[in-house]
């Protein structure tokens, strides 16, 4: 039966996988079952073409992974917020990246005017988005441009939003780390570009109005 | 590493990454571009070891992925409410696989009775039902790491729970054998072996315990219509 084809390839594949491991270094996973210790949390989209560690070339234990519909940071989601305590607080990790990619499906939804249902609630902090910067976003009269851009802008208010957190906050104060990177996967060439967040810039004004340091 | 080098490393690492997969196949990328149609929708924890298509040998194309604290599955999550919808009802993946680990720290939080701050004790709270409801059994378990594997393994129990009560996977099961599969990934050898909950309650794998398939690494193939398919190596 096809299904069950499918189903057992994935168990099969993670066997080959288990044993290229093993084979290569043998104490691999025992070094893996001691302990993590990532020096990146990645906050990336659920999108099956963006596996965080394929492309970025990071091994098993490199990266703590949160990924859900178009990398929204949503500080009423008990779910995202859970992974940046659990992240900065526990793991310490050094780097928070945000990574956005071009032609996402869910920014795209969230701009179709259509009642989505269950998902509308998660996609309009994508709309809003759009109304913070809708005078540079109406001024791209070309559509494609104007999504493309509309996923750089999302990257980068997400970013502010991870800086709003009292988590982020207290652990810069302190140890001088996470920095947060805001970075776009394009499927084209299948390469990152930095949106070269000015992360100090941001901490700086948020502080003004955010700030949880205390 | 300082901070400045990993990130760096990252980048670079980027960059060789996608020239090395454009040189192996220069329609990988353009492929790619044209759409998603992953046919697994993956829920799994957030830890650093758990890398969900590395560890199914599978590729970019292949797995719509979310990962939170202990994958933990809640039913009145948005996030995670928003992710099904859009796997199952527009992707309309075939399976969904719902994954818990060994050495699990969500699952050792929810078995310390200390509070450990901020959000995590609420989001955690379905776990430390789990413990309260198979409080005789865990109790039972005299080592540490396997009472916390075995509640990590509850979760995942309770979590299969939680989808096949949601509407939208209801419905997908109905009207089109839409697969729902609970299974469980060991930290210590690299493997996933099957729970035997969700649409299968019992093991359907027919991969045995030491049984080696060689040259079978998932590859990405396209079809003429640039629907991408996994093939075997030859």
């Amino acid at each position: 039966m096809y299904l069950q084809e499918t189903h057992d390839k994935v168990f099969e594949n993670n066997k080959s996988w288990a044993t290229e491991q093993v084979a290569k270094d043998p104490d691999f996973f025992k070094k893996l079952a001691a302990g993590q210790n990532p020096e990146y949390l990645w906050i990336g989209c659920s999108d099956s073409r963006i596996p965080a560690e394929q492309i970025t070339g990071l091994q098993p234990g490199d990266a703590f992974v949160h990924r859900n519909i178009a990398n929204l940071v949503c500080n009423t989601d008990l779910n995202v917020m859970s992974v940046i305590e659990y992240a900065v607080k526990h793991l310490k990790v050094k780097h928070i990246v945000v990574c956005g990619h071009y032609g996402c499906g869910g920014v795209k939804a969230a701009m179709t005017p259509k009642d989505l249902g269950l998902m509308n609630p998660w996609l309009r902090n994508i709309r809003d988005v759009y109304r913070l910067h809708e005078k540079e976003l109406d001024a791209i009269a070309d559509e494609e441009a104007r999504y493309e851009r509309l996923v750089e802008l999302n990257v980068y208010e997400q970013c502010r939003n991870v800086v709003k957190t009292a988590a982020l906050q207290q652990s810069y104060a302190e140890n001088g780390f996470p920095v947060i990177h805001g970075w776009v996967f394009n499927f084209r060439d299948g390469l990152l570009k930095d949106l070269n967040v000015d992360f100090e810039t941001i901490l700086k004004d948020i502080q003004k109005i955010y700030n949880l340091t205390a | 590493m300082s901070p400045e080098n990993t990130f760096h490393y990252a980048l670079s690492s980027n960059n060789a990454w996608a020239g090395y997969k454009a040189h192996q196949n220069p329609h990988f990328f353009p492929k790619l571009a044209g759409g998603q149609a992953p046919e697994i929708l993956w829920i799994g924890c957030s830890d650093s070891r758990c890398p969900e298509t590395t560890i199914l040998g599978m590729q970019p194309g292949d797995v719509f992925v979310h990962r939170n604290i202990a994958n933990i599955v809640s039913p009145t999550d948005i996030n995670t409410t928003a992710v099904i919808e859009y796997a199952v009802a527009h992707l309309k993946v075939k399976h969904i696989v719902l994954c818990g680990h060994s050495a699990c720290g969500g699952a050792a939080g929810a078995l310390s009775d200390g509070r450990i701050g901020g959000v995590l004790d609420t989001w955690l709270l379905p776990l430390k039902t789990v413990r309260y409801n198979h409080a005789e059994e865990l109790d039972a378990i005299t080592d540490e790491k396997e009472r916390v594997i075995r509640i990590a393994q509850l979760n995942v129990e309770a979590g299969i729970k939680v989808l096949m009560n949601n509407p939208t996977i209801r419905e997908a099961i109905a009207e089109r054998g839409l697969e729902v599969h609970g299974v469980f990934f060991d930290i210590g050898c690299g493997r996933i072996k099957e729970l035997g909950c969700g649409t299968a309650h019992k093991s359907s794998s027919t991969i045995s315990g030491d049984h080696v398939v060689r040259g079978k690494h998932g590859q990405l193939v396209f079809g003429q219509d640039g629907e991408a398919e996994i093939a075997a190596a030859q």
